[in-house]
């Protein structure tokens, strides 16, 4: 037609243009390769020191590690109960005590240690060449400190009791009822007792944990809501920057007394989408392998093969059954579903065996595991039989039973699907599923409310009493399934104070057979961690939970 | 004027107190709470009931309200558990930068082509054309941004492997020629959730524009401006644009409430760190603190923007102007 119409074609035409060229040319960018990760969206940010650190003897650390990582929910030590938060927190800080790769407890801050002969005294003689990031030294008085503060009413740490509270007097100071905590002594600078309510010999094991971590007084008290921002720890890295979701830059403390770090700088790189294709395009030095991936990891013809690895991790997933509630009050009942279900096909159709079938509650490398397969195993007729035995005889007369896990309410989660159809074709029991969102789930349990539930357990310190005596005794508070057997109690309590470190373990095997046999868990798997590692980095250790690595890591160019 | 304007903000306070003690309200009714959500595996109830103590969990609906009230006055809006080593406030802006900015181009992107497809729908009303884009434009409309997304990212992340799977890396990047020429583009991560936002929000622009257009058309003025001999040109940009623009600035405030209400599913689905995702995390963990802040924040803007949207309505219009200042 006329005029506005020409106009308005060539103004829609010119629009088209720009945004096909626009396209075309992200397409191209993105085609070849490129695509710089500029990142910088504003956002909260933390930059301490400039560079170098104090000098100390020893070579100097070089290269930079490049790492996929997550904000941590808080880099406090006595607040962090989280794997996110703890992985930064052990390099940046350390205790009295701490883990190495091999699951040893040695000295840190402290040079040695005795233990009284009743098994209730333990008392640290700090080393003379410990130091605060700042260069100040470490005194027992600050480790004294900083074991009140993580127990104190004010910071009201979820964690005071379970790591702190076999020290005597901890309760107290938790509760508001005292000042200190009674239990600890300081001698002189350099000598710090503990006394305990009971001779436990897991007791060094909970100090590798970060909330028994040593933090300068001063720092907190000048600035006790920012002071993480900028924390002065003692560990063999520092906090140099936090860019909140983009990166955290740990900076080498070239005077760790255990040992300077060999890479002077790790970079976590906290934004930018797939880890593995980061890593493929040379952003990263170590990335995790997913359940997508896991077939091009394992083929051999693969250019990421040569560089996969793969390890235990100290983490179970399992069923519980709250023996509370009918059915699952009846053992024959919980037998019965775990006879039903074949864990080792599931394991390897859903989860292309990523993870490892479980053979019993405590996970490989813990002391106590065994390869020996202790659990139920696939096996229908011997669950019928199960059945038949019960009080109700048969599926029909069992009441309404319902699976509780977290999830999103879409769709259950694949393996529970498989174990619901097992339980229906081998038993012909209905399992109904209900998803429920993490703090609901969390309140139905502690509220005793689920009937059956899908559970993970990732333990802290390598001791068994961490997953047997806590889930299963029944004075436990974290016993969330009812669960009481006399039997297991008198074993447990045996175990938590025998001196015998191999009758200590016999007795928590017991346990756990006893457990298992009792059929209050199904265990389903241990987790495996996957990953593949930059050949220029030497020396790069997955273990089994989180402990101080970084320092023997090495960047070869 | 002035007076409207007064009468308009006095109401601000007001809303905003509404939505903030219902959330409030609600929020604490809901299972579970932030607290056993922190204390992730060690849950001893006599420690978590020790916790709330401290934490003022324990005091009652209306005095913990008030506390929280006269913090915010402050300008303190808490603590979050999910990230503790900075405030609320702290995590909140530049998740609220990250939305805004995808919001206003999303916007931008919905007038800019909506507008034109509304106008050509009407001008070629009576042809093939006026409801062939009508009803594209309504089906797009009807595919919930749920429903709309998997299928974007299968086809473009996964097939084509030309987009992101989603996350957020700014708005541009810099492309070298030939390592000389620097050509700003924009970030990739963008095109998937503004084909998200848009999509669906041409439909109710476009209907508006066109109807509009369609009945200042039929206008006694639009005749006499023809047989007074103007050129269509004139009679079109002069005459029926400006008149039919109108309803388009309310629909800003609209299709501004579809992008808050979008940016939820869309910046959880596509990994955005905005302010979406940030209340959908908030909330699934019982985070107070954060929940309250976004909610009363997110109102906020939407008030203030349908504030300014009427104001702009007055001075396009006088007759608006008239009316209010009576």
């Amino acid at each position: 037609m006329s005029g506005q119409n020409r106009v308005l074609a060539i103004l829609l035409g010119v629009l088209a243009v720009l945004v096909v060229a626009v396209g075309g040319l992200s397409t191209v960018l993105l085609l070849a390769g490129g695509g710089d990760d500029d990142a910088s969206t504003g956002g909260s940010g933390i930059t301490t020191g400039t560079s170098g650190g104090a000098s100390g003897g020893g070579a100097a650390a070089s290269g930079v590690l490049r790492l996929p990582g997550t904000d941590p929910v808080t880099l406090d030590p006595a607040l962090a109960g989280d794997a996110g938060s703890a992985q930064y927190i052990v390099e940046v800080f350390g205790g009295l005590v701490t883990i190495t790769p091999d699951l040893e407890i040695v000295p840190d801050i402290a040079e040695s240690f005795e233990v009284s002969p009743d098994g209730l005294q333990y008392t640290f003689h700090l080393r003379g060449d410990a130091f605060f990031h700042s260069g100040r030294p470490v005194t027992a008085d600050d480790v004294r400190y900083s074991i009140e503060r993580a127990a104190s009413p004010e910071l009201a740490s979820p964690l005071a009791l379970p790591y702190l509270g076999d020290i005597v007097g901890t309760r107290e100071r938790f509760f508001g009822l005292a000042e200190t905590i009674s239990g600890i002594e300081v001698i002189d600078d350099a000598t710090i007792r503990f006394t305990l309510d009971a001779p436990k010999p897991y007791f060094l094991a909970k100090l590798t944990y970060p909330t028994a971590f040593v933090i300068d007084r001063q720092q907190v008290e000048a600035n006790p809501r920012n002071w993480t921002r900028q924390p002065n720890g003692t560990g063999p890295y520092r906090l140099r920057e936090w860019r909140l979701g983009e990166r955290i830059v740990l900076a080498a403390n070239d005077r760790y007394h255990l040992g300077a770090p060999k890479v002077q700088e790790v970079h976590y790189l906290l934004s930018g989408g797939s880890a593995l294709t980061r890593f493929e395009n040379g952003e990263l030095d170590v990335a995790p392998i997913s359940v997508n991936d896991i077939e091009r990891a394992r083929d051999p013809s693969s250019q990421l093969n040569p560089l996969y690895q793969t390890s235990p991790e100290f983490s179970i997933f399992y069923i519980a059954f709250n023996t509370n509630v009918p059915p699952f009050d009846d053992v024959n009942v919980r037998r019965a579903l775990a006879l039903a279900i074949d864990r080792k096909k599931v394991a390897e159709v859903t989860f292309n065996n990523m993870v490892l079938t479980a053979t019993g509650i405590m996970p490989p490398q813990l002391p106590g595991y065994t390869a020996s397969d202790k659990t139920y195993n696939f096996d229908p007729d011997a669950a019928r039989a199960a059945l038949a035995a019960s009080r109700y005889g048969s599926a029909e007369a069992l009441p309404p039973i319902t699976m509780t896990e977290v999830g999103g309410g879409a769709q259950a989660g694949i393996d529970t699907q498989a174990f619901v159809e097992q339980w229906k074709q081998e038993l012909g029991v209905t399992v109904e599923i209900q998803q429920t969102d993490f703090a609901t789930f969390l309140d139905e349990q502690d509220a005793g409310r689920l009937q059956m539930f899908n559970g993970g357990w990732i333990m802290d310190y390598p001791d068994p009493e961490d997953i047997l005596d806590l889930k299963f005794h029944s004075e436990s508070q974290l016993n969330d399934v009812a669960y009481s057997n006399a039997e297991v109690d008198s074993l447990l309590d045996e175990a938590r104070v025998v001196r015998d470190p191999e009758r200590r373990i016999q007795l928590y095997q017991q346990a756990e057979e006893k457990i298992v046999s009792d059929a209050v868990w199904i265990p389903l798997y241990f987790s495996l961690n996957h990953s593949v590692v930059a050949k220029r980095v030497q020396g790069w250790i997955e273990p089994p939970m989180v402990l101080p690595r970084l320092r023997f890591v090495e960047i070869v160019e | 004027m002035t007076a409207y304007v007064v009468r308009r903000l006095a109401w601000l306070p007001i809303v905003l107190f509404v939505v903030s003690f219902l959330s409030f309200a609600i929020m604490r009714f809901g299972p579970g709470d932030p607290v056993t959500v922190a204390a992730g595996q060690y849950r001893d109830p006599e420690v978590l009931a020790r916790i709330r103590a401290e934490k003022g969990l324990d005091d009652s609906l209306v005095i913990q309200y008030a506390r929280w009230v006269s913090a915010a006055l402050r300008g303190d809006f808490g603590d979050s558990i999910l990230q503790r080593t900075f405030t609320v406030s702290e995590l909140m802006f530049p998740k609220m930068w990250v939305s805004a900015q995808l919001g206003v181009i999303a916007l931008a992107i919905v007038f800019v082509v909506g507008v034109p497809l509304g106008l050509i729908a009407a001008r070629l009303n009576g042809t093939w054309i006026d409801p062939f884009i009508v009803s594209s434009l309504l089906f797009l409309q009807a595919i919930p941004v749920l429903v709309l997304i998997p299928p974007l990212l299968w086809l473009f992340a996964l097939q084509f492997r030309i987009l992101p799977v989603g996350g957020w890396g700014g708005l541009i990047d810099i492309y070298w020629v030939g390592g000389v020429v620097a050509l700003p583009i924009p970030d990739p991560h963008l095109y998937l959730p503004l084909l998200a936002y848009t999509l669906g929000g041409f439909a109710g622009v476009a209907r508006l524009v066109r109807i509009t257009a369609l009945e200042v058309t039929r206008e006694d003025y639009i005749r006499t401006a023809r047989a007074k001999g103007l050129s269509e040109a004139t009679v079109f940009f002069r005459h029926i644009l400006r008149n039919s623009l109108l309803p388009i600035v309310t629909s800003v405030g609209l299709a501004l409430a579809s992008v808050v209400e979008g940016a939820f599913f869309v910046e959880t689905l596509l990994g955005i760190p905005g302010i979406g995702s940030f209340l959908f995390e908030a909330s699934r963990s019982r985070d107070y603190d954060t929940i309250m802040a976004t909610t009363v924040i997110i109102a906020f803007v939407f008030v203030l923007t349908n504030l300014i949207v009427e104001l702009t309505y007055g001075f396009i219009d006088p007759r608006v102007r008239v009316q209010a200042s009576r």
